[in-house]
């Protein structure tokens, strides 16, 4: 193993999130067959095992420059062949954000369901008009598409407290014990904390790397609590007596 | 332009805001739902209360509703076996003997049968259907009107609670069809869709004008029964062209 490798995979998030991964795979084993398919259990599952997949894949690009500037070339970035921003934007930006709007609706009463369904189709939209139209390419920052994501996934937590208060079934059960409740308020301050940093990215490294870096180390430390978040999700059935069942759970 | 050192302060500044806001947020919101979920349990106790109410009135109702039933069958049935049985004991024909015997054994049933009606253990032991079956059977024995019952058996399986408020509702539109509308024919279909069951009471009657305002309290109680139990009651009616009452009640979960 040559020092590239070590440099590229061997940080401690990379490390960090492949354990998480190890330990999501071990717990998602260990569950009873009818909870697997059940998506209260696959979805954090699924969407830990990408974000492991993806920043692997991300580090692998920084291993194998060769493999890097050719995207890039492909996409028509040859100014900056060592970002691998693309696979950022796609991954994170994009498909992630998805998938947290799929996680929170989930949680979802059935007449708010249809909402993120819309926020889905309109974020989908926007992001394809966006990059084909030239305005935000998928090499380069896209602050936009970033704060139309994050939005939504921000109105999104918003439409499950508004079901914790008025839902009658959220109204039974107490919300501190509601895996839900915690998953929701971690995206809440994950997505609000790390918004001025997505967003000014690229300034803050240029006029001040060193609040730059302070604030990605907050980004780095809410990332860590939404991996044990995922976990926790994952191993709510081994879990039942710190937390209650979901109350508008529908095994279906 | 803003000065670099000033937008640095305002990134800092925005980012404690943002996550002090979220904070705020989610402290309210637990707040909120603490105060809601006492409302919401004070809600049910009284939601309970007034169930438990509603079904002593049903029983009491039906009671009496029974009551009223046994005084008719005790004059136009066992009344008029006895008589018969005098006349025929009356009578030095040994043939009329055997007539009046069957007479008394024909009253002993018919005694028993009310006697079962007497409290309220028939409820559990007849279904919504029979009971609705007998009571358009009685009915067309007057010789008041013509009577139907289609069923697809919908609710045949039913809460104690929830058959009582349904006997009670499904007895009060068909005495409410006979005191005022005077109808041919009443007609009863029980039926589901993939939601609720639905239990619908037409009648050919006067009809009467639902946009005006009546004095009683009759249809304001029905529905308000029907809603302890979680169904809904609805009423259409014009004047000549009959009524049509419908009683839904969702599939228990």
């Amino acid at each position: 193993m040559d020092s590239r490798f070590w440099s590229a995979f061997g940080n401690w998030q990379t490390i960090v999130l492949d354990l998480a991964l190890l330990l999501g795979t071990c717990l998602f084993l260990k569950l009873p067959k009818e909870k697997k398919g059940d998506s209260a259990y696959w979805l954090p599952f699924l969407i830990l095992s990408y974000i492991a997949i993806y920043q692997n894949f991300g580090a692998y690009t920084n291993y194998n420059y060769e493999f890097k500037k050719a995207v890039n070339a492909y996409l028509g970035n040859t100014e900056n062949p060592k970002f691998n921003l693309w696979l950022f934007n796609i991954a994170e930006r994009q498909i992630l954000a998805i998938l947290y709007l799929l996680l929170i609706k989930s949680w979802l009463g059935p007449s708010m369901k249809k909402y993120v369904d819309w926020m889905i189709m309109i974020f989908v939209a926007v992001a394809l008009t966006l990059q084909i139209s030239g305005i935000e390419l998928m090499y380069t920052e896209q602050p936009i598409i970033f704060a139309i994501g994050a939005n939504m996934i921000l109105v999104a937590c918003g439409l499950y407290f508004i079901g914790l208060i008025t839902n009658e079934n959220y109204l039974q059960s107490q919300p501190t014990r509601l895996l839900s409740f915690w998953g929701t308020t971690v995206l809440l301050f994950y997505f609000s904390l790390t918004y001025i940093y997505a967003v000014t990215l690229l300034y803050l490294y240029r006029e001040n790397l060193t609040l730059g870096k302070s604030l990605a180390n907050i980004k780095y430390v809410m990332q860590v609590i939404k991996l044990c978040m995922l976990l926790l999700l994952i191993a709510a059935p081994f879990l039942t007596k710190f937390f209650d069942r979901e109350p508008l759970h529908d095994p279906a | 332009m803003i000065p670099p050192d000033n937008q640095i302060y305002i990134i800092i500044f925005s980012t404690i805001f943002l996550g002090g806001l979220m904070s705020t947020f989610v402290v309210a919101m637990v707040f909120i739902h603490r105060q809601r979920q006492a409302q919401s349990r004070q809600k049910m106790d009284q939601m309970q209360v007034e169930f438990e109410k509603t079904l002593r009135h049903v029983e009491n109702e039906i009671h009496q509703e029974t009551l009223t039933q046994i005084g008719r069958d005790l004059h136009d049935n066992i009344g008029q076996l006895l008589s018969l049985t005098k006349l025929n004991l009356n009578s030095s024909k040994p043939e009329k003997h055997l007539e009046a015997r069957e007479c008394v054994n024909e009253a002993i049933k018919e005694v028993r049968a009310l006697s079962k009606t007497l409290n309220l253990d028939w409820v559990e032991s007849l279904s919504l259907d029979e009971y609705i079956a007998q009571q358009l059977q009685r009915i067309q024995a007057t010789g008041f009107c013509e009577t139907s019952l289609q069923s697809d058996r919908s609710f045949a399986e039913l809460k104690k609670e929830e058959k009582l408020v349904l006997i009670r509702v499904v007895q009060e539109c068909l005495n409410n069809a006979i005191k005022h509308a005077q109808p041919d024919r009443i007609a009863i279909r029980i039926s589901k869709n993939g939601r609720a069951r639905h239990i619908e009471i037409e009648d050919n009657g006067q009809g009467f004008d639902t946009s005006k305002q009546s004095n009683g309290s009759g249809m304001y109680n029905l529905s308000k029964r029907m809603e302890t139990i979680g169904g809904k009651f609805s009423l259409s009616s014009a004047v000549g062209k009959g009524t049509l009452v419908n009683l839904e009640l969702p599939f228990s979960v």
